[in-house]
């Protein structure tokens, strides 16, 4: 699971083209305000290449159903909006690159955010320092936020540490005689998984789950038999992975192969991804799997309705099949429109203001921010019932009562 | 004049103008989208001409060169913090400082990659280069780990950003091609050209091949520390795959090959060619998926048309268009003199 | 603790397809004393050549290996023909740019006939799983470990028991000589190129169903890969099925004891040790001069 980064090769043919043609353009756009009723672009950079591409195509998905229905709506306080999405390869010196060329180049009026954390933080060094508010669906890693930037805004209901806090509740809302007694843990080197696997743990042992493993495994990993055997061995009750999609399918095949069935299980990532999982585990094998979720297709948030009619209209496929990277990605906007018709402006600096005030609705919830960007919220507890994934927790959101003990693998 | 001496001004009124212009990019064309390519297409300059004084110079190929890369970066990011140095321009001070942190670490593993030689080589330093990443990435406590290091951000502005760090770039840029002329010019210079064309030969002639090896590495890999030290300070944010990339350590390599191993000029040739127009299309034409294969394709006809590089090809061209139409003995620039002369250069 | 012997089983079972794709590398260094950095990306381009039989038409991925192994075979001799052979000057450090090109292009043309998503090979046999002692090892290493055994010995066998291997041996004894006493040197690289790709094919379906991947895969693969062939010394068979084997179980065994994130990291200590000691790695013979 290294991160391929394409790009890195030669091009001759441009040559000659290129160091001036690349550069030329004259002065930068502080925020290039734009007049009343002219267009807008809006600038992203994504990952349409390399480890993040399938996650980049899903962002481009969401922004673009979002600047479609805004533009139906007479466009973003009366700008019609065009979105012009930039690829980043998936690493840092083009993601810098990229929004660099945007503000300065393109001008563009307005930034939405890349994919994952490591390329949101630099990222926000950039847009932070031409004043640009910086919206971002999928970068909300601990370290995102501790970098003294007041322009950036998380547009999740939780920071990515707290994703697990409503499982472990669940957990600890059962009747003493049911509650598991012992937990194994394994999650991989990252950003996104482990801070959400280790504040799981610290809050079940601190109610007295018994960690019986804890095992940490290298990112770019892609054979995780070996390890899926250590948490078979461990028997524990509660099974908690930190894991994105390919080695949250390979645990459970690797579990469903040894026969081995915990109480409970969770992947942070990987059952949140629809049609694509339960095709890659096979549906039998997905009843009783959770995972946390920002989002889900039958959620009765503001704008959800539309938003998965649209989305299933314009990409086809189910509901469930819906990435929540895509409805991420449309909140995103949501929020920037409620913001802009706050401040009545589309100028970033009172785009910033708004958004440190307030809570905005988006199909994910509603959500306010703190001073570093931070959304206050909780995500929902997401489990595969008869084939699809439904919100079990809490009761308030909850369309269907948690299985447990799970079903067997295969039932 | 004599036509050597006329060469040789005019090699040197050249150099001066290049300096001149490079000195005055942030002038002319301030904007940031443009200086951040300069500071990217400085950076792979410096980093392919301080690859060239091993790769080039003694015929011993590093692709784990980024090991140098990120550990520099990591080496001045971690002083920052400790010391508590504020953004600004004081961290550029500690940029030597990160280079003679890469020359411990560069020691120790020239020591354990030169005792091989050709192919085991390259895959040592391959090996030694994940060894590396492998520590970034489980020595938590010390690095981060996977999540990340962050460097203090400067409150400069952003049309004003990019400049400080564009000029660090070209300083080393500068230096490294200083010492990489230099070594040509030197009696370790044509150690390290002997030990390219027949390693036994040139130990059998008395030149100390291990200590002229060494040294020649340790050199080249303290200028890349230096340069990923200014790296992550510009991008602000480093993560262990994302600084010890092997395909920093390729990009160097590549640009070297395609502008001419073991000649001065070629890296830079190199350099000037693949960066810009790598950024440049990435941005522009990033969302087609085959541009890869473009990539692959462009590269696969150099190599087999120009095996040489691009500056020996081309002042071959020049020597023997010349040579067709004045008949001048002496004509070519150094450069192809240097380049031609290498293979069959006399051990010392 | 059954988790240390689980962790040395699983490693040799793994082990077998490391090794025979570290066979198909080492075959061709040994032949052309040139490093095939496209390796990597040959065994993914096999495992998705069965990947595309399997979804198209249902073929089972074992079985898809008659059509893709000589089709593979046929793809390694052409690319040895038309990129490898016209290489002068420097060919060792050419080749590793021409052969990284092809990677490049082959990782170009997979991401846009395949995405880049990751994709698994499935078949029953991966999750079905057989006791032994008291945990179960899914039939599909030991299927994996049997081809690989399979195809190493059909390898062993055409080098010492044919003309044709014969003339492999003697290139990669001594090109020149070889020459000399009318091997036809270009024929013998071809064709061994083409064997070492067509070995390729076998692992990446061994590899794919075992592993995900997707195009950028060939990247760890072929590092793990150039790393087990110079720890068992350049141009060694033997080497490559010893270096691959130590590298599995290592990494395994480590991965249990410690913890997964150190195993690459002592698999890559015992490398440095061994070329502290033995530069030219386990088996190999002399360092060979670059001329």
């Amino acid at each position: 699971m290294r991160r391929p980064v394409l790009t890195t090769v030669t091009s001759i043919l441009t040559v000659s083209a290129l160091g001036l043609t690349a550069c030329g353009s004259t002065g930068g756009g502080k925020g290039a305000t734009a007049q009343a009723g002219t267009p807008i672009t809006i600038g992203v950079s994504v990952s349409l290449t390399g480890d993040f591409s399938g996650d980049g195509k899903a962002l481009v998905q969401g922004y673009d159903l979002w600047a479609q229905d805004e533009n139906a709506k007479g466009g973003l306080l009366g700008h019609k909006v065009t979105m012009k999405y930039v690829d980043d390869a998936s690493s840092t010196q083009q993601v810098v690159t990229n929004y660099q060329n945007l503000i300065t180049q393109d001008k563009v009026a307005l930034v939405f955010g890349p994919f994952s954390s490591l390329l949101t933080i630099p990222a926000s060094t950039v847009t932070n320092r031409f004043g640009y508010a910086f919206p971002e669906p999928a970068g909300g890693g601990p370290s995102v936020f501790t970098r003294g930037i007041n322009s950036l805004f998380f547009v999740q209901p939780a920071a990515v540490e707290d994703n697990l806090v409503s499982f472990t509740q669940w957990v600890l809302s059962l009747p003493a005689s049911q509650r598991p007694a012992t937990a194994a843990y394994a999650t991989e080197d990252d950003p996104f998984t482990q801070p959400q696997v280790d504040r799981a743990r610290a809050l079940l042992e601190a109610a007295g789950v018994k960690t019986l493993s804890y095992k940490v495994y290298p990112a770019e990993a892609t054979d995780w038999t070996p390890l899926a055997q250590q948490v078979i061995s461990a028997n524990a009750d509660v099974v908690i992975l930190g894991t994105q999609e390919p080695d949250g399918v390979a645990f459970i095949k690797a579990f469903q192969q040894q026969q081995y069935n915990p109480k409970a299980l969770i992947e942070t990532a990987g059952p949140d991804q629809g049609a694509d999982f339960s095709g890659k585990v096979g549906v039998a094998n997905t009843a009783g799997v959770m995972v946390p979720a920002g989002w889900y297709a039958s959620a009765k948030t503001s704008g959800n309705a539309k938003f998965v009619t649209e989305f299933t209209a314009k990409y086809g496929g189910a509901p469930g099949d819906i990435s929540g990277d895509a409805a991420e990605a449309y909140s995103v906007g949501q929020v920037v429109d409620q913001a802009a018709t706050k401040a009545n402006s589309i100028a970033n600096s009172a785009l910033i203001t708004a958004l440190h005030n307030g809570t905005y609705q988006t199909v994910q919830g509603p959500m306010a921010f703190d001073a570093t960007g931070k959304p206050n919220g909780a995500t929902f507890l997401v489990q595969w019932q008869n084939g699809t994934p439904v919100p079990v927790y809490p009761a308030a959101a909850a369309i269907a009562q948690p299985l447990y003990p799970k079903p067997n693998f295969g039932s | 004049m004599t036509p050597a001496r006329r060469t040789s001004a005019l090699k040197g009124g050249a150099l001066l103008v290049v300096v001149v212009l490079a000195l005055l990019v942030p002038v002319f064309a301030p904007d940031p989208a443009t200086t951040n390519i300069a500071v990217f297409t400085t950076m792979y300059v410096g980093l392919a001409t301080a690859w060239n004084i091993m790769g080039g110079y003694t015929g011993y190929i590093s692709l784990g060169h980024a090991a140098f890369f990120g550990f520099g970066s990591y080496a001045l990011g971690l002083l920052l913090a400790h010391l508590g140095i504020a953004a600004g321009y004081t961290p550029f001070l500690f940029v030597p400082v990160a280079g003679i942190l890469t020359v411990v670490i560069a020691l120790a593993i020239g020591w354990i990659a030169l005792r091989t030689r050709a192919a085991t080589f390259v895959i040592v330093t391959i090996a030694c280069m994940f060894l590396l990443q492998l520590l970034a990435e489980n020595l938590v406590s010390l690095t981060g780990g996977g999540s990340g290091l962050s460097f203090p951000v400067p409150t400069w502005s952003g049309d004003f950003f990019n400049t400080p760090y564009y000029y660090a770039m070209l300083v080393l840029a500068l230096v490294g091609l200083a010492v990489s002329a230099g070594i040509r010019r030197s009696k370790f210079g044509l150690g390290l050209l002997a030990i390219r064309d027949d390693e036994d030969k040139a130990l059998a002639v008395g030149v100390p091949a291990r200590g002229f090896k060494l040294t020649a590495f340790v050199i080249s890999a303290a200028l890349v520390g230096m340069i990923g030290a200014v790296y992550g300070y510009y991008v602000t944010y480093i993560y262990p795959q994302f600084v010890i990339d092997p395909l920093v350590g390729i990009s160097m390599v590549l640009m070297v090959f395609l502008g001419g191993l073991g000649t001065l000029w070629g890296p830079v040739v190199g350099a000037l060619i693949l960066e810009p127009a790598q950024l440049w299309l990435s941005y522009n034409f990033g969302a087609s998926r085959l541009y890869l294969v473009f990539y692959a394709a462009v590269f696969l006809v150099v190599i087999l048309l120009l095996p040489r590089g691009i500056v020996p090809s081309v002042t071959d061209l020049v020597v023997r268009w010349r040579h067709g139409s004045t008949a001048g003995p002496t004509g070519g620039s150094s450069e192809t003199r240097e380049a031609l002369a290498a293979p069959g250069v006399r051990s010392p | 603790m059954t988790l240390v012997p689980q962790a040395i089983i699983l490693g040799i079972l793994t082990g077998g397809v490391y090794a025979l794709m570290a066979s198909g590398l080492t075959l061709i260094f040994g032949v052309m004393q040139i490093i095939n950095v496209g390796h990597g990306a040959l065994v993914i381009l096999g495992a998705y050549l069965s990947f595309a039989l399997l979804r198209s038409l249902h073929i089972d991925p074992f079985l898809s290996l008659v059509v893709t192994m000589p089709a593979m075979f046929v793809l390694g001799v052409v690319m040895q023909v038309v990129f490898v052979r016209p290489l002068k000057g420097d060919r060792e450090a050419l080749s590793v740019l021409v052969t990284y090109a092809l990677a490049l292009g082959i990782e170009g043309l997979l991401g846009f006939f395949f995405t880049n998503n990751y994709q698994q090979l499935n078949a029953w046999y991966e999750t079905a799983s057989i006791r032994l002692f008291n945990f179960r090892i899914a039939y599909v290493y030991i299927f994996g470990f049997a081809l690989c055994l399979a195809i190493l010995g059909g390898i062993f066998w055409m080098l010492y028991r044919t003309t044709f291997g014969r003339a492999i041996r003697a290139t990669m004894l001594n090109r020149t000589a070889a020459q000399l006493v009318g091997v036809d040197v270009d024929r013998v690289s071809a064709l061994a190129f083409g064997v070492g790709v067509a070995s390729a094919a076998a692992g990446g379906v061994v590899f794919g169903i075992t592993n995900v991947f997707n195009p950028g895969s060939h990247y760890d693969l072929i590092s793990r890969l150039l790393t087990i062939i110079v720890l068992g010394g350049l141009g060694s068979l033997r080497g490559a099925i010893v270096g691959a084997m130590v590298m599995l179980v290592t990494t395994d065994v480590t991965a249990v004891v410690i913890s997964p994130v150190w195993s690459s990291f002592v698999f890559f200590v015992i490398l440095v040790c061994v070329l502290v000691v033995r530069p030219q790695g386990l088996y190999g013979v002399t360092v060979r001069d670059r001329a």
